[in-house]
């Protein structure tokens, strides 16, 4: 479904990612980790398409369909989705109209029907009700006022709006105590399907004990020097990535 | 040196230029070579205004004549319609607010015809405990000239709240003066302008605290695209003795292109030492990371900048107290923002 | 050390204004007046080349062709500049060799003002503590310069003027008048036509200077103007600190003082500049006498990554009009303004800068205090602007003012234009007044009401102050208390 091959990019002139090949097929979840440093935000950038990130060499799709010439709301449009470490506040743009407009927006990239107004309030009112969000404050502007837990279980009531083909998860457990940690994990988790395929990029092991991964890869220096099952992500834990430090040079 | 005395005496020489410190950003005389002739009496039907249905009655200006009043009561509409190209017209209104009265004016300057040169001058007296809110939605024709000159009489313990909302005009100014008594009255004086293509439009107030305890509060917020340009001079004086003064301004702008322009100048002339007296001006750019985050989403950039900037000044839209006037106002920012030829540099 | 120590001794041994003493020595005066003939004469007796005389009558041609300016808000009785001298120099055979050739009287007054011009006493300040090599002006002549022999193994050209004119011609033509050409404004053009003398500074290449340079001025002749020029070069990778000190005797007549001050920075050099300034106000209760300050100073960043600071603590002089300003050409450059203006009695400042962003990137910061007391007026006034080509440019600018009684007037003009998409500006303003509350609780701790007041100014100015050399700093806090001396009660 995700299809990364040799994929080398660099951030004002240094480079970041020097060589990263991936695929994760649709109905997996990969999980990418790594030291700080590593170039893990940096592949979650340059899939997404923020500016500032120069893709110097290798290519990415979904699909088959080349991600790297669309822009970021044409690659969203085509279902990718990404979680934002530190989601951004909108003040003056409550979360419902912000969330309506992406809705609309992608939904017209595709060709189909805008969402009506009855049938968007009350897919929001259910999502937001097995999300644990209290609904006023959908009314209130994006992100405003709240807590690190409360901004990414904003993140992934948005995934849940948009119902995305590709999910790319942004270090979701930073800031994160267990019982929000829980509520997003269940969250993400009930997205999983045949259909859908999720790259989750944390720096530690824990989420992944509640969203369980298929495959672990790490990221190291730019390039992925070591792929496993989820074990893997347990013997990072126990043993650290100094041996991987030297490792992708 | 002022468009009016210019319009009355036919003399070219008699307009503002930028060596007028005043309007050193609002150059006249450089842009009118010639003076047009004096627009004719309008006749014919005038199409409603932008406040229709939210007003107790109206009163109708056209070409610079007062055509009509009629009706009465606590919203009342007042309305300059420029009907002739290429004309020239000049108009002037006295407004006394009697004590203890309370009113809502909604102005709206209407640009019908191409080309005109309008000249507006109010003469406003708000009386003591009285209460005056003045909405000024200001629609000009694209290579029209307006200048909307309002001087503001406060007694003791008055209120007056004002909006000013633009999208320019060839060169625009919409200047207000209030004589501030100080004697617990209250000014609130906010703006918002939205200008694109090749527009101009400058706002200009100056305060005058004439007297112990008043309170003033300024908000301006503004966005200039593709060549616009946008004047904010904001003078707020405190005269000896006139303590317990509270004077704020603010003056936020978005410039969205590279050869757009923003001119400020945030002024405080204080001769009294017992005051709170501050001003913010800041000019910028929006905010990237919340573009990307919302083009990540799907959103198009154009709309992203689009509603980043309704939000922006989403601010002062929300401090206008009548909700009709509320509602047409954030629709209006609503359209100008969906006319905007380019989004931004990129 | 010991220079400011000893003048803060010095302050603190004398009473009111201390510099306020005038001294007979033998000066030789120009005829009073302006005209071809004077301009003549100054060069003459400065013994300069010809092409230097011409640039002088140029300048002096254009400035018959211009208008006095009147529109900062400060108000002044016409000065007559038909009746002032343009030239005044003490009496000397020729220049001094060595400081036992300079008067003897000079000398005493440097002492009184505990300017180190004895080479020792400098040399037995506290271990460690920086140095100062000074140039000494004395009306309208440069008297003696310090440790140019240290300098110049440095490489630092570091002389009056006159002297640079004579020595260093090539860099004298290259770069006098390309920051602030002779006819940018009325006086920097009168300026341009009689300057008599100031300092003249070269830093070659990568060389950090090491150690700060200063001029002290004085006015001392009665009716004379003085019009010193100072040019400032620091050259690729180049370092140095500047500092501008002057006093001037009590007269009843107004003296004025129009300067023009140039620095040019090419890539990565830096330069400070600092002034501490300490004019006679003019008499507090009529206003009468005291200086007419018109000063153009311009730093022009020519070189990319170059950074200018200029400090300033103004405290004196009757009327002030100066707008240190940075032309930000370079791409990356800097430009710094700090300041802290005192008025009392009847003075009036007008007084801000202007920050020109041309080139790309390029970062500007204003941090300006007004202190207004007695029956002064303060004004601040700024012009920020950004070139459509200085893309990135930034600005912050903080410009509070604080009034002491209820007769002083302090105002905030700040002039802003942004010409591109991918500028920041940032400004902020405030005015507030000595707490009646915070007065009591420093007198109720034991405070004298001047404590008070001093403590709560320095907190108000504390930005400032932290910005400038250490020791001009301290000087800086005494001269901002002694102004404000009886200004509250």
């Amino acid at each position: 479904m995700l299809s990364i091959n040799n994929l080398h990019a660099r951030v004002e002139d240094k480079p970041i990612l020097k060589g990263v090949t991936l695929e994760v097929p649709a109905g997996e979840v990969h999980a990418i980790m790594g030291p700080n440093g590593a170039g893990k935000s940096t592949l979650s950038y340059v899939l997404s398409g923020r500016g500032g990130y120069e893709v110097t060499e290798g290519s990415a799709s979904l699909n088959g369909e080349d991600l790297l010439e669309l822009e970021p709301n044409e690659r969203a449009a085509k279902g990718v989705f990404l979680s934002f470490q530190y989601p951004l506040e909108i003040p003056g743009v409550p979360a419902l109209t912000f969330i309506r407009t992406a809705v609309n927006a992608q939904r017209r990239a595709r060709g189909e029907d805008e969402i009506a107004a009855p049938a968007f309030l009350k897919l929001a009112k259910e999502k937001a009700a097995s999300l644990k969000i209290d609904f006023e404050m959908l009314k209130r502007g994006l992100n405003v006022g709240f807590s690190g837990g409360e901004k990414k279980r904003m993140e992934i009531f948005q995934m849940a709006m948009l119902s995305p083909k590709f999910l790319i998860l942004d270090e979701t457990d930073s800031g994160l105590d267990i019982d929000a940690l829980k509520i997003v994990s269940e969250g993400v988790n009930a997205l999983r399907s045949p259909e859908r395929g999720m790259l989750v990029i944390t720096h530690y092991q824990r989420l992944l004990d509640y969203i369980k991964p298929d495959r672990v890869h790490v990221l190291a220096a730019g390039r992925i020097v070591a792929s496993g099952g989820p074990e893997l992500a347990l013997q990072l834990e126990a043993e650290g990535y100094d041996k991987y430090a030297g490792a992708a040079a | 040196m002022s468009l009016s005395t210019a319009l009355k005496t036919g003399d070219v020489t008699a307009l503002p230029s930028r060596r007028d410190e005043d309007w050193r950003w609002t150059d006249l005389r450089g842009l009118i070579r010639v003076l047009p002739e004096a627009a004719p009496k309008f006749e014919g039907e005038v199409a409603a205004g932008p406040f229709a249905g939210l007003t107790d009655g109206e009163i109708l200006f056209v070409n610079g004549r007062h055509v009509a009043t009629s009706g009465q009561g606590e919203v009342m509409g007042l309305r300059f319609v420029a009907a002739t190209e290429k004309a020239s017209q000049a108009a002037s209104y006295a407004l006394v607010v009697e004590p203890g009265a309370s009113l809502t004016l909604l102005e709206s300057h209407e640009g019908r015809a191409a080309g005109y040169i309008s000249d507006v001058a109010l003469d406003i007296a708000v009386g003591e405990g009285a209460s005056l809110t003045r909405i000024v939605l200001v629609e000009d024709e694209a290579e029209a000239v307006n200048v909307v000159t309002a001087s503001v009489d406060l007694a003791a313990g008055a209120t007056f709240n004002q909006t000013v909302l633009t999208g320019g005009a060839r060169r625009q100014r919409i200047e207000t003066h209030v004589a501030h008594p100080g004697a617990h009255a209250q000014v609130r004086l906010d703006g918002i302008y939205l200008l694109s293509g090749q527009r101009h439009a400058d706002q200009t107030t100056v305060v005058t605290h004439g007297g112990v305890d008043g309170v003033t509060s300024q908000l301006t917020k503004g966005m200039v695209a593709d060549q616009a340009r946008g004047v904010f001079q904001g003078r707020i004086i405190v005269q000896p003795g006139a303590d317990q003064t509270d004077a704020r301004m603010g003056h936020h702008a978005l410039i969205l292109s590279d050869k757009a322009e923003i001119d400020a100048k945030p002024e405080l002339l204080i001769f009294a030492d017992d005051v709170a007296c501050a001003h913010g001006n800041t000019i910028g750019a929006l905010d990237e990371e919340a573009v990307f985050y919302a083009r990540q989403r799907g959103i198009p950039e154009l709309e992203a900048r689009a509603m980043l900037t309704e939000a922006f000044v989403g601010e002062v839209v929300e401090r206008i107290e009548h909700a009709g006037a509320r509602q047409i106002a954030a629709a209006w920012v609503a359209k100008q923002l969906g006319r905007s030829e380019e989004g931004g540099a990129e | 050390m010991a220079a400011v120590k000893e003048t803060i001794d010095t302050v603190a041994a004398l009473e009111k204004y201390e510099h306020g003493f005038t001294t007979d020595i033998d000066q030789e005066f120009a005829p009073k007046g302006l005209s071809e003939d004077i301009v003549r004469f100054i060069s003459a007796k400065k013994d300069e080349p010809e092409w230097m005389l011409e640039w002088r009558l140029e300048a002096y041609r254009r400035w018959l062709e211009l208008e006095e300016p009147d529109w900062a808000k400060v108000s002044y009785p016409k000065i007559d500049y038909q009746d002032t001298y343009y030239y005044a120099a003490p009496k000397t055979k020729e220049g001094p060799k060595s400081l036992d050739e300079v008067d003897p009287e000079l000398l005493a007054v440097y002492e009184k003002l505990g300017i180190p011009l004895k080479e020792q006493a400098v040399l037995a300040g506290v271990e460690g503590a920086p140095r100062y090599a000074v140039d000494a002006v004395f009306d309208s002549v440069s008297v003696v310069t310090t440790f140019k022999k240290e300098l110049a193994q440095a490489g630092v050209i570091f002389c009056s003027m006159s002297e640079a004119i004579r020595e260093h011609p090539e860099l004298v033509k290259q770069y006098l008048g390309s920051v602030v050409p002779t006819s940018d404004n009325y006086f920097a053009c009168l300026n341009s036509a009689v300057f008599s003398d100031g300092s003249f500074v070269y830093v070659p290449p990568g060389v950090r200077c090491p150690m700060e340079l200063s001029t002290y001025f004085r006015i001392n002749a009665k009716d004379s103007g003085q019009f010193e020029r100072t040019l400032i070069i620091a050259d690729k990778g180049a370092y140095v600190s500047y500092l501008e000190g002057c006093t001037a005797p009590m007269r009843d007549e107004n003296q004025l003082h129009a300067a023009v001050v140039e620095l040019v920075l090419l890539d990565d050099a830096e330069i400070k500049y600092s002034t501490v300034q300490n004019w006679y106000p003019g008499d507090p209760e009529t206003g009468k006498g005291g200086i007419y300050n018109f000063v153009t100073k311009r730093a022009d960043c020519r070189g990319d990554r170059s950074k200018v600071s200029w400090t300033q603590v103004e405290t004196g002089s009757a009327i002030t009009w100066k707008y240190p300003s940075c032309i930000l050409r370079g791409e990356g450059s800097s430009g710094e303004f700090y300041s802290i203006a005192v008025t009392n009695g009847h003075q009036q400042a007008d007084t801000g800068t202007k920050m020109i962003h041309l080139g790309a990137n390029t970062k500007s910061r204003i941090v300006a205090k007004g202190i207004s007391a007695g029956k002064s007026t303060s004004t601040y006034r700024g012009l920020v602007s950004a070139h459509p080509k200085a893309k990135g440019a930034r600005n912050f600018t903080q410009c509070d003012s604080l009034l002491i009684g209820k007769t002083c007037a302090a105002h905030t003009v700040p002039y802003i234009e942004a010409r591109n998409g991918q500028s920041v500006f940032e400004h902020e303003a405030t005015t507030t007044r000595l707490s009646d509350d915070q007065l009591f609780y420093c007198q109720q701790r034991g405070l004298s009401q001047e404590e008070a007041v001093a403590l709560l100014v320095n907190g108000f100015v504390r930005d400032v102050l932290q910005q400038l050399p250490m020791e001009f700093a301290v000087e800086a806090q005494k001269l901002v208390a002694i102004s404000l001396e009886g200004s509250v009660g």
